[in-house]
């Protein structure tokens, strides 16, 4: 296989833009598609088993929807870079997009040109948002966006509130204690809370978990 | 006319058909009852009176018995005279008069003017002579006669019950009688009781029957009070079920051509990428009808893209309350030049569908009438959970609502008090204060209505909205 090919997965429920899009990025001969799935809940076996450089991520999916499915491949796969593809066009899906892991966020009117553009910047390292998004990014940030917890970094605190350890959490997730540990580090200083208790409280009192 | 007031009514006149019945009944039974026992009671007094008069005759006889033996028949009659008038018995109405067979009266103690006076042609007010009358009983062996006569202690004419027998000797008639009107007041006071009794029972209907007719009218306004809350409660009900269906129905639709219609539409766009890229490899121009088809798609995307974000916010469904506030205001800022400060928690995705959309609508209106009508430069939007209370306020600093904006629903929107109601199905309050340094809308909801929405395992898995 050539080595400077990017090998891309393609993350969408309607098989009918998957083949759109694979019909356009077929012409670009440094582009390879991997793999792909229409769920999020599958996205990070499939990703184990092809290995790809760059993840075109849908954000509306049934069951487990892009943001928190680019949370867990982010967690998990340090390897792929994920660029969000999605109809949605508002600060508040590219910040949470951002905060999720995303390197890229595109959105899906953009002409394969621009996609296939943004996914050489993404498997070169760099980040890449649509020009509408970046002006909107740039007239608006969002602000105190690193207050708001993460999908994941709320389901992290739900079980350590129920009174998990984090080798229970790393379990039930099937990920590395240390990857919980930096998840709890992350709550604990966006909620600014310092102990346990404080964090149990303060689970109980937002209605997180039963009081 | 309402069914229950129908009812009213027709249970009203059967209480007065039978009070009238019973009124009816009851009082005629008591008159002839009544009627029965005077008519006997009087017959039963007369007899009495009878009886005594016989008696008072006889002793009266017997008393001048001695004196016929007198040879001087003159002094005789004389002593006869003066003895009888002397019996004078009841208070002067009781005494004895005496008259011969020709009519001419020979005794009357109490008016003895009439001594001397010839009577045979006296005739009463019944038009009977009387004292042939009494004459003729007296020769026939002793009768009873009822005439009008004067009475001594009153000085009336009234009724007189008298008997008279004959002194067979001189062919004398002696009488006595009494008269009626103490038998008549008695049997008139009984009569007065009677009626007293009747009007009594008369009463006891009336009061039983406006009593009863009262507590129909009671008891129907207390039906008709409970049925019309009851009804009211049905109505609010049913218009926040009409409410969140429609709100469920925009949902599902906008859900339908933004994950539906659109995607298969940027399917076809790419398609028609793949199609242009396909001519440039042969090297054969794009056709102009290829370009324009792209550019219609591109408008019908944005349009559906509109249509379907207008419908119903997606953001709502997939970031939660907080972010969709965040984009609602951040559009609002954008168009208007307002000042939004938006105060949100960490955590997200606490509440069901139908509270968020709830607090949304609420957000959105009230940023629409800030904008219509408060003049105003800031406004702060905070949702907090407080105390097993989530708290969502909107404040700005315009220049107030006049009373009018508070009822009236502003041209687009669904109005205030819409809001107010949609706030009170969820069990929640919605206040509002306007002032002329801005108007404060403050929401709160029980945690009762939210609690424990949030599920780790299943992030995505929202609860079926409660409808």
């Amino acid at each position: 296989m050539n080595p400077a090919l990017i090998k891309v997965m393609l993350v969408d429920d309607h098989p009918m833009v998957q083949d759109g899009l694979s019909a356009c990025l077929s012409f670009y001969d440094d582009i390879a598609i991997v793999g792909n799935c229409g769920d999020g809940s599958a996205v990070l076996e499939t990703a184990k088993q092809c290995q790809p450089d760059v993840i075109l991520m849908d954000i509306s999916m049934p069951k487990l929807n892009g943001l928190e499915a680019t949370e867990i491949i982010t967690e998990s796969l340090d390897s792929a870079k994920v660029l969000i593809f999605s109809m949605h066009e508002s600060a508040e899906f590219v910040t949470n997009a951002v905060q999720a892991g995303a390197s890229g966020y595109i959105l899906k009117d953009t002409n394969s040109e621009e996609v296939y553009q943004a996914i050489k910047s993404i498997a070169q390292g760099k980040s890449y948002f649509s020009s509408s998004i970046a002006k909107m990014l740039i007239e608006n940030p969002p602000a105190q966006a690193n207050a708001r917890l993460t999908a994941r970094e709320q389901m992290i605190l739900s079980y350590i509130a129920k009174g998990q350890s984090s080798k229970d959490i790393a379990q039930t997730l099937t990920i590395s204690v240390r990857t919980v540990e930096a998840h709890r580090r992350n709550i604990k200083s966006k909620l600014n809370l310092d102990s346990l208790a404080e964090l149990v409280r303060y689970a109980m009192n937002q209605g997180l978990i039963d009081s | 006319m309402s069914f229950s007031i129908r009812m009213q009514l027709f249970a009203v006149l059967q209480v007065v058909l039978t009070a009238l019945l019973t009124y009816f009944f009851v009082t005629n039974e008591y008159r002839d009852l009544s009627q029965q026992n005077l008519d006997a009671l009087e017959s039963f007094l007369i007899e009495q009176k009878q009886q005594e008069l016989k008696n008072y005759t006889t002793i009266a006889t017997s008393a001048i018995d001695h004196i016929y033996d007198v040879e001087n028949e003159y002094d005789a009659k004389r002593q006869v005279a003066q003895i009888i008038s002397r019996l004078i018995y009841n208070n002067n109405d009781g005494y004895f008069f005496v008259y011969d067979n020709q009519g001419t009266n020979i005794v009357h103690p109490t008016e003895p003017y009439r001594v001397g006076q010839n009577y045979w042609d006296l005739v009463n007010d019944k038009n009977e002579p009387t004292i042939q009358i009494l004459i003729g009983n007296a020769q026939n062996g002793g009768d009873f006669y009822r005439y009008p006569w004067n009475q001594p202690t009153t000085n009336t004419v009234t009724e007189k019950l008298s008997y008279s027998a004959l002194l067979p000797q001189w062919q004398w008639m002696i009488g006595t009688g009494v008269y009626l009107d103490n038998v008549n007041d008695q049997l008139a006071s009984i009569q007065s009781t009677i009626d007293k009794h009747i009007d009594n029972t008369r009463f006891i209907i009336l009061f039983v029957a406006l009593s009863s007719i009262f507590g129909i009218f009671i008891v129907g306004a207390v039906l008709h009070f409970t049925q019309k809350k009851e009804s009211d409660k049905k109505i609010h009900q049913l218009g926040q079920k009409i409410v969140s269906l429609k709100e469920e129905e925009q949902r599902h639709i906008s859900r339908e051509l933004h994950d539906g219609i659109v995607q298969v539409l940027v399917s076809i766009k790419y398609s028609l990428e793949a199609t242009c890229k396909h001519l440039g490899k042969q090297d054969i121009p794009k056709p102009q009808p290829l370009s324009q088809a792209q550019h219609n798609l591109s408008n019908a995307i944005t349009e559906i893209r509109r249509i379907s974000h207008h419908l119903h916010p997606r953001i709502l469904d997939e970031l939660g309350l907080a972010a969709a506030l965040d984009a609602l205001g951040s559009e609002c800022s954008e168009r208007t030049g307002l000042n939004i400060t938006i105060n949100k928690p960490a955590l997200s995705k606490l509440l069901p569908d139908h509270i968020n959309i709830t607090l949304y609508r609420v957000v959105q209106e009230s940023l629409m009438n800030i904008e219509k009508h408060a003049h105003a430069s800031d406004t702060i939007i905070t949702l907090t959970i407080v105390d097993n209370w989530l708290n969502l306020s909107i404040v700005d600093n315009g220049i107030g609502m006049q009373k009018a904006q508070f009822e009236n629903p502003s041209e687009n929107g669904i109005g205030t008090r819409n809001l107010a109601e949609r706030v009170e199905y969820h069990s929640g309050i919605f206040e509002m204060k306007s002032s002329n340094k801005g108007t404060t809308i403050l929401v709160k909801i029980p945690r009762s209505a939210f609690a424990n929405h949030y599920n780790p395992s299943h992030p995505e898995q929202t609860t079926p909205e409660p409808i």
